[in-house]
C-alpha cells in the first residue's frame, strides 16, 4: 500500500552499510581462501570438481543388446568415454590407456571399476560392433549405443562434443568424427568428481591414485603399501 | 664369425631403420580389436639430412591405403576436440626430428586387409619425398 510507504533513505542507508559490512568480510575472506587455494597443492591429479553435480543418468543399449542404466552402476566408480569404434587413434589410445588403469588396480579396487565407453556414432555402432570393439581392450568394459537423439542428450549432459567430419567421396558411409576426449570419474555417489585431459591418460599410477582416494582411505593404503596422501578437507566438504 | 656379427648387428637395428639421412626411431603400430578397419602406426622421423624430407606415404601387406594424419585440436567451449586430417606430407626440416605419437601425427593404415594381432611385428616400406627425389624405406614395426 502506497500511503503505508515509509521514507525509503534511512532504509537505503542501513541497507548500505549491511552491504558494506558484509563486503568488508567476504572480499578479505574470499582474497585469502584464494591464496590458500593457489597454495596448497591439489592431491587430485585430474581436474576435481568441487560442485560435484550429480552425474546424468540415462538409459542407452549396451553392447550385449542389454538396456543400460547408469543409476544401477551406483556403489562402483564410473570411467566414461565417448569415441566410437572406427576411430583409429584417440580412442583406441584412451581405451588402452584405461585398460592400463584397471590392470593396475588393486583387486578389490578392481572390482569397483566400471569404465563405460559410449559411441557417439551411433548410426555404425551397433552392439555387435561395440561388443567386437570395447572389450578387446578389456573384457570387462562396456559399450553402449543408443538412438542419436538419446545419444545426442548424454554427450550434452557430459560436455562431450562431436560432430561428423566430410565423408570420403566414394563412400559416403566412409567418415571420421571429430570428438571431444576427456574422460569424466563418476564416483560411488553417482557425483561427476573428476575429468581427466586426453593428455593425462598415459599417466595410469597417478589415476589410480585418483581412483583410490575416490574409493576411501581403507583402500588407499593398499597400493603396493605406498600410503597415498588422504583427500584434503576440501573434498569431504564437496561430499 | 662375419655371418654373426651380421646377425647381430640386424638384430640390434630391427627396430630402427637406418637410411643414409634418414633415421627411423621405435616404430609401432597399436593393436586394434580384430573387427576394426583401420589402425595407426608410430615413430621417429629424424631428417639427418640438410634439407627437409617429407613422409608421402607407406606400402605394407595390411593395407593397400596407408596415408600420413595429423591430429588437430580446437576448443570447442572449453573442451579440447580432437579431429584428424589427412595431409599430403608429413615434412621434417632439416636436422629435425618429427614424433608420431597417439593423439597426435600418425600414420594411417586404413581398409585392412589383415588386422595384426598384437606381438605381431608388420614390415613397413615408408615413402619420402627429398629434393634428390622420393626413397623408400622399410622398417619393421612391432604390432602392440
Amino acid at each position: 500500500m502506497a500511503s503505508g510507504r515509509k521514507p525509503a533513505r534511512p532504509r537505503t542507508g542501513l541497507l548500505l552499510i549491511i552491504v558494506a559490512a558484509c563486503a568488508a568480510i567476504a572480499i578479505p575472506a574470499t582474497i585469502v581462501m584464494f591464496s590458500m587455494a593457489a597454495r596448497s597443492i591439489s592431491p587430485w591429479f585430474g581436474k576435481y570438481d568441487h560442485q560435484a553435480r550429480e552425474a546424468y543418468d540415462f538409459q542407452l543399449t549396451d553392447h550385449n543388446g542389454s538396456p543400460f542404466q547408469l543409476r544401477n552402476l551406483r556403489g562402483n566408480i564410473v570411467l566414461l568415454a565417448f569415441g566410437f569404434t572406427n576411430c583409429p587413434n584417440i580412442c583406441p589410445s584412451t581405451l588402452a590407456a584405461l585398460a592400463n588403469v584397471a590392470r593396475r588396480l588393486p583387486l578389490e579396487a578392481q572390482e569397483r571399476l566400471r569404465v563405460v565407453f559410449i559411441t557417439i556414432d551411433p548410426e555404425r555402432d551397433t552392439p555387435e560392433k561395440l561388443k567386437a570393439y570395447v572389450p578387446f581392450f578389456d573384457k570387462r568394459f562396456m559399450g553402449l549405443t543408443g538412438d542419436p537423439a538419446t545419444i545426442a542428450a548424454v554427450a550434452k549432459a557430459y560436455g562431450a562434443y562431436f560432430k561428423k567430419a566430410p565423408p570420403a567421396e566414394d563412400n559416403p558411409a566412409d567418415y571420421m568424427v571429430d570428438h571431444s576426449t576427456s574422460v569424466q570419474l563418476i564416483d560411488p555417489e553417482g557425483k561427476l568428481r573428476l575429468s581427466f585431459r586426453f593428455d593425462q591418460l598415459p599417466e595410469t599410477d597417478q589415476i589410480v591414485g585418483d581412483f583410490l582416494r575416490v574409493l576411501g582411505p581403507e583402500t588407499a593404503t593398499e597400493t603396493n603399501g605406498e600410503t597415498l596422501p588422504e583427500s584434503q578437507p576440501s573434498a569431504a566438504r564437496a561430499r | 664369425m662375419k655371418f654373426l656379427v651380421a646377425i647381430l648387428a640386424a638384430l640390434s637395428l630391427s627396430f630402427a631403420a637406418h637410411g643414409a639421412d634418414i633415421e627411423i626411431n621405435d616404430p609401432w603400430i597399436r593393436a586394434v580389436p580384430p573387427s576394426s578397419s583401420a589402425t595407426a602406426g608410430f615413430f621417429v622421423i629424424v631428417n639427418k639430412s640438410a634439407a627437409p624430407i617429407s613422409l608421402v606415404g607407406a606400402e605394407a601387406p595390411i593395407s593397400k591405403d596407408i596415408r600420413p594424419m595429423v591430429t588437430t585440436k580446437i576448443s570447442a567451449g572449453g573442451k579440447d576436440v580432437m579431429g584428424m586430417e589427412f595431409v599430403d606430407r608429413l615434412t621434417v626440416e632439416a636436422g629435425k626430428s618429427l614424433a608420431l605419437v597417439p593423439g597426435g601425427d600418425h600414420l594411417m593404415f586404413m581398409k585392412l586387409a589383415d588386422v595384426p594381432a598384437a606381438g605381431s611385428v608388420v614390415p613397413v616400406t615408408l615413402i619420402f619425398e627429398t629434393p634428390s627425389g622420393r626413397k623408400s624405406l622399410a622398417i619393421r614395426a612391432p604390432v602392440r
